[in-house]
């Protein structure tokens, strides 16, 4: 009875659950209008000039929000802004830019843009300027100018000359140099919105008519020109400081948001999140004033790789640059609404050999690979040549990106034109010839010369080998191939491993050196300046007049490409001859994109994923 | 007693002082806050790394910047305390008072449920001991001892947030499912019930069927996709609510008490209507302490119309049950905010969060949604948390009910005729909250600094996440800061366990030991 009458409750129940739900039909998602993106630092300052703001990530941020003249595509290669504006070489001799902004670009204010907007690049970069208009000693080192800009001391600083000239109708800007410098497009001005440090000089905390925000950059054009202190330090000060937070929210002042570029930022809460949304007023960028229908980009701060996969999965983030490891890849790949993209990073491993006293020691190096005399080079190319790379590539790489191959020159990536040429003529091949038993046998032979009862169980001499722990297995197990493969060439690698390693690439206690080099942008010195004799970055101790003429002439004057080549195989050749590095790898890169999400390209330079986001599109 | 407190007060100060100057030296040593500029490829390297020495003072050795940054703090004294700026020129008191609120947020939840399941548990399997039961909470709590809570963690976002939103889409429970959950129930209930075995079978078989037909409604309705309760759910769930709290403060042979009980289930369900109006307005806070506060007076005076004897602990028991009552009302409202939430361009049909605190750009949405987005982002911390720190309160309660249980004041009670529920609510159960008290203090001090890896796998912006970004962004000011924080609340920690400790158990004095 009782049962009956349960079921019978029962029956009645589903019944009308089941009217219930033929009601009710799930509604379809809308194509989204968001895109997350993963980011493991967070947002420490809106202007990454400074030092203290200079970081990738918000270099990330203040790249979506403004757009200058040109931007990196991800081949790496400039490309021209032209809806932007334009500019060419008005002059050889003296050597003339002239920068033209398009007539119709707004900031995110309603203001119009022009060229008065690309004056503060001077200011916070040129030195000269800094002293006349009494803004402080960019090299002083106990007090900060006005504007604590990193660009004083670069190649715009050493090269510009005078003022930069505004053209009548206030659209273009003329800057003459003192030679027709290399790269001389990437040191170009950029625009700012220089009435609103002019209005945050005056105190104003909300945004200006359009009138009053004119007549505030007036007022700033006649305060650069007239090398007015009291205006120019006023505006320093905000440039330097106000733009120091890591929170944004209502309560943030207005003016410190204006930019022409496609996101403007909307909050930043630390730790969390920082969200854009779409400048309703945006012309500047590459696409003009059309939209693929993102209205909000939001950078989520993640720090842990598997938390962030897994949010992936569960579709709470939608672009993730992934930890470069064969797990992490895995784990991304087995992800069904993820798709997965390969690459290569602008980072190199390598290796290097001490060849002398590091710069600014104070002990002397006397390990087995001194000086330039024939036994060092010999133990130099002995260690160089059992150096199993190939093993490294196979074993560790080639696990996380297939097409990784062996770098064979330090100074063109195996992507780049002419790297056939370079890798043809430079003398690397003694290093890559047959196969890694037959090398460590020659480097056995090397070795014996000098220690002739070398053998793989009783080694020559001790290498000490510094690289950098803890927290990174690829360079661990690196190391112990390493030691594994120079011990069957006679020599005994001392590879403790360390979380000091930086600082001990200027020790003389350490003979070898294994870590990675960034290439931070393409210019035409590239890497050429890590080995010139007492430059800031050869830690070595290695001299030699060859390269040091060499890398003069790549910074000096613009080269065609194939002189610039013929400058590196130069300096490729003596390295090779003197066996003082050699590249293994180019850092894999792994990036893993929301499957209906088109169009996200990774860049291996910064801004690394969100360098084209006004192609980002949603597929239905 | 102050002597005492003054002493201890003094003793902190010195070491604060010595772990701090060796802290700090051993810090400084152990990080290099140039790294990252010496392999700058920057032309102007040299000036980037003059500019970070002039910051951080680094052309003085750790020993001599100790003093910079304790003559900072020592402005404490004086009332202007200066704990320095992080690496990101963020004054670290800043970041210290930003991140306690997100810690206690985390903690906080997690500690209570811990605590109420974790006593709850360990108290019924001693009042089962030695039986399966008892070896299943005791197989259980060690279980849970020995998980890593990182591990924990990947697995409880893998099937409670990516599978169940997964299954959230049709909502629809497979027979397997429904047979295997009630089966789970009814081993559960008969274990703890348990007698003859003909008694067993039949609450097994009660509990199979009853949980069964439970789960096919939910599932065919796609409640779970819809979720709400409305006010005659309410009604039956406040009736089982009022039973639950009377028995287990009153005894149900206190009819007066049963009866006011009932008049808050009444009251409660006719005050979910105008409750609507009060929380759907533009101030809810002020609504639900309005609200919060009706509910109070009605079981204060309804209290006082039924109850001629035992006044207090009948008010007692009618407002904790007028209080989940509310909380009831309080649930159905984040319900009906549940389509809306799950449909909203930022969750996009995945409710339950892996990651963060907050879908913070879900903007200018109803104050419910918002609630329901803070929710649905602490649920998967929370019970990682509780599953990790409830295993220790489930065998620490059970072993001191157990000894409580075998003291010469039970029997007695036991011999004057009082019921077992007398016996075990009044006599037992409040002996054994006097060791757990001073646990729980000293586990809510550890816990605010321990929530590293939870912190850090579920996204979270707390007090160990500065920790950590201190150590990895070689952050002295900061670590300095957050270390001073964590071992001024370590010692306070235990100087209040000590206090606390006499003031429970009269035994005890402090401070009395010449």
């Amino acid at each position: 009875m009782k049962v009956t009458r349960i079921a019978k409750v029962a029956i009645a129940t589903a019944a009308a659950a089941g009217l219930a739900v033929g009601t009710l039909s799930p509604a379809n998602a809308a194509t989204r209008s968001t895109v997350v993106l993963v980011t493991s630092n967070q947002l420490t300052g809106l202007n990454p000039s400074v030092s203290n703001m200079n970081l990738t990530f918000n270099s990330e941020v203040a790249y979506m929000q403004g757009f200058g003249f040109n931007y990196y595509d991800n081949s790496p290669k400039l490309v021209d802004n032209k809806i932007f504006g334009s500019y060419k070489i008005v002059s050889q001799k003296p050597f003339k830019v002239q920068y033209t902004v398009n007539k119709g670009k707004v900031w995110s204010d309603g203001t119009p843009i022009n060229a008065v907007d690309l004056l503060l690049s001077h200011v916070i970069a040129s030195s000269s300027y800094s002293f006349t208009a009494k803004l402080g000693d960019p090299t002083d080192n106990e007090v900060a100018p006005a504007f604590n800009s990193l660009s004083y001391g670069g190649v715009y600083d050493e090269h510009h000359v005078g003022l930069p000239e505004l053209s009548k109708d206030k659209m273009s800007l003329t800057i003459e140099y003192d030679a027709k410098i290399p790269d001389w497009q990437i040191y170009g001005p950029g625009p700012s919105p220089v009435h609103t440090l002019v209005l945050m000089a005056e105190g104003k905390k909300s945004l200006q008519s359009v009138k009053a925000n004119i007549a505030a950059r007036d007022k700033f054009e006649k305060a650069f020109y007239s090398y007015n202190t009291k205006l120019m330090t006023a505006a320093g000060k905000i440039w330097s400081n106000d733009y120091n937070i890591n929170t944004v929210n209502d309560s943030t002042n207005p003016l410190l948001l204006v930019g022409n570029g496609g996101y403007i930022l909307k909050t930043a809460v630390p730790g969390q999140a920082v969200t854009l949304v779409l400048n309703p007023k945006h012309k500047s960028n590459p696409s003009g004033p059309a939209t693929n229908g993102i209205k909000t980009v939001v950078f989520r701060i993640i720090g842990d790789g598997t938390a962030a996969a897994q949010a992936l999965r569960n579709q709470e983030v939608d672009i993730y640059q992934g930890q470069p490891t064969a797990d992490s890849v895995n784990l991304l790949k087995a992800i069904p609404t993820a798709k997965v993209i390969g690459g290569d990073q602008a980072v190199y491993e390598h290796i290097d050999l001490r060849v002398d006293n590091a710069a600014g020691s104070t002990d002397n190096y006397t390990g087995p690979f001194k000086g330039m005399d024939q036994r060092a080079v010999d133990l130099r190319t002995a260690f160089l040549t059992a150096y199993p790379r190939d093993e490294i590539v196979d074993k560790l790489i080639k696990p996380i990106n297939e097409k990784a191959v062996r770098m064979d020159s330090l100074l063109v990536f195996p992507s780049e034109p002419g790297y056939a040429d370079v890798i043809k003529n430079s003398g690397v091949s003694k290093y890559t010839q047959g196969s890694q038993a037959e090398r460590e046998a020659r480097a056995l032979a090397l070795v014996k010369k000098y220690y002739p009862n070398a053998s793989a169980t009783n080694p020559g001499f001790t290498v000490k080998l510094n690289w950098g722990t803890p927290s990174n297995a690829r360079r661990a197990a690196s190391a112990q191939l390493v030691k594994a493969a120079l011990g069957r060439a006679g020599i005994n690698v001392d590879a403790p491993g360390s979380a000091t390693w930086s600082r001990n690439l200027a020790s003389n206690a350490f003979d070898a050196f294994f870590f990675a080099w960034v290439k931070s942008s393409v210019t035409q010195q590239g890497n050429a300046n890590l080995f010139c004799s007492d430059c800031g970055n050869n830690y070595l101790g290695y001299q030699n007049k060859v390269v040091d003429a060499a890398n003069t002439k790549l910074g000096a004057v613009l080269l065609s490409p194939k002189a610039k080549l013929a400058e590196y195989l130069k300096i490729e050749k003596e390295l090779m001859k003197d066996a003082v590095s050699l590249p293994i790898f180019q850092h894999p890169g792994v990036t893993a994109v929301n499957a209906k999400l088109q169009n996200v390209k990774p860049n291996p330079l910064s801004p690394q994923l969100v360098w084209n986001y006004w192609e980002w599109k949603y597929s239905k | 007693m102050l002597a005492y407190v003054m002493r201890r007060l003094g003793a902190l100060v010195v070491i604060l002082f010595g772990s701090s100057f060796l802290l700090y030296n051993l810090s400084a040593y152990s990080t290099d806050p140039l790294a990252d500029l010496r392999l700058s490829d920057a032309p102007n390297k040299e000036q980037l790394i003059l500019t970070l020495t002039r910051e951080l003072r680094l052309d003085l050795p750790p020993a001599l910047r100790y003093f910079i940054w304790l003559r900072g703090v020592l402005g404490v004294f004086v009332g202007n305390p200066n704990f320095g700026l992080t690496r990101e020129n963020e004054p670290v008191i800043d970041a210290i008072t930003g991140a306690i609120p997100t810690t206690v947020r985390l903690v906080l939840v997690a500690t209570f449920v811990a605590i109420v399941l974790g006593i709850a548990l360990g108290i019924t399997s001693a009042l089962r001991q030695y039986t399966r039961f008892d070896y299943g909470m005791t197989f259980f709590a060690f279980l849970l001892f020995s998980l890593p809570i990182f591990w924990v963690a990947v697995l409880l976002k893998q099937y409670l947030a990516i599978d169940f939103n997964d299954f959230l889409v049709t909502a629809k429970i497979t027979p397997g499912w429904i047979v295997g959950l009630s089966a789970a129930a009814g081993f559960f209930w008969a274990a703890i019930i348990s007698g003859t075995r003909k008694r067993v079978t039949l609450i097994f078989i009660g509990v199979f069927v009853a949980n069964s037909i439970f789960l096919s409604i939910i599932s065919a309705t796609e409640w779970l996709a819809y979720p709400r309760l409305g006010p005659i759910a309410i009604a039956v769930l406040g009736v089982g609510i009022a039973y639950g709290v009377t028995y287990l403060s009153m005894g149900l042979s206190d009819k007066n008490a049963l009866k006011t009980t009932l008049l808050m289930v009444a009251v409660g369900t006719v005050s979910y209507f105008p409750a609507q109006a009060v929380l759907d307005s533009n101030r809810p806070r002020l609504g639900m302490l309005v609200l919060f506060l009706i509910l109070l007076a009605v079981s204060v005076g309804g209290a006082y119309i039924f109850a001629r004897i035992d006044r207090g602990p009948i008010i007692r028991t009618s407002i904790i049950t007028s209080t989940l009552i509310g909380v009831l009302i309080l649930i159905d409202k984040m319900m009906q905010a549940w389509r809306p939430f799950i449909e909203s361009d930022d969750v996009n049909y995945r409710p339950v969060a892996t990651i963060g605190q907050s879908t913070i750009w879900l903007t200018e949405v109803p104050f419910w949604v918002r609630v329901l987005d803070f929710a649905m982002h602490l649920i998967l911390p929370t019970i990682a948390l509780t599953l990790i720190s409830f295993a220790g309160y489930i065998r620490f309660s059970r072993g001191t009910l157990l000894d409580v249980l075998n003291q010469d004041y039970i029997r007695t009670a036991r011999a004057k005729g009082l019921t077992e529920r007398t016996v075990i609510m009044r006599h037992a159960f409040r002996n054994t909250m006097i060791p757990l008290t001073t646990i729980m203090v000293g586990d809510i001090a550890g816990i605010v600094g321990g929530a590293i890896i939870t912190e850090r796998v579920f996204g979270w912006q707390g007090m160990g996440t500065l920790f950590n970004k201190a150590i990895n962004s070689f952050d002295l000011n900061l670590l300095m800061g957050v270390i001073l924080f964590l071992s001024t609340l370590a010692i306070l920690a235990n100087l209040i366990a000590d206090l606390l400790y006499s003031v429970l158990d009269p035994r005890i004095r402090v401070g009395a030991g010449k």
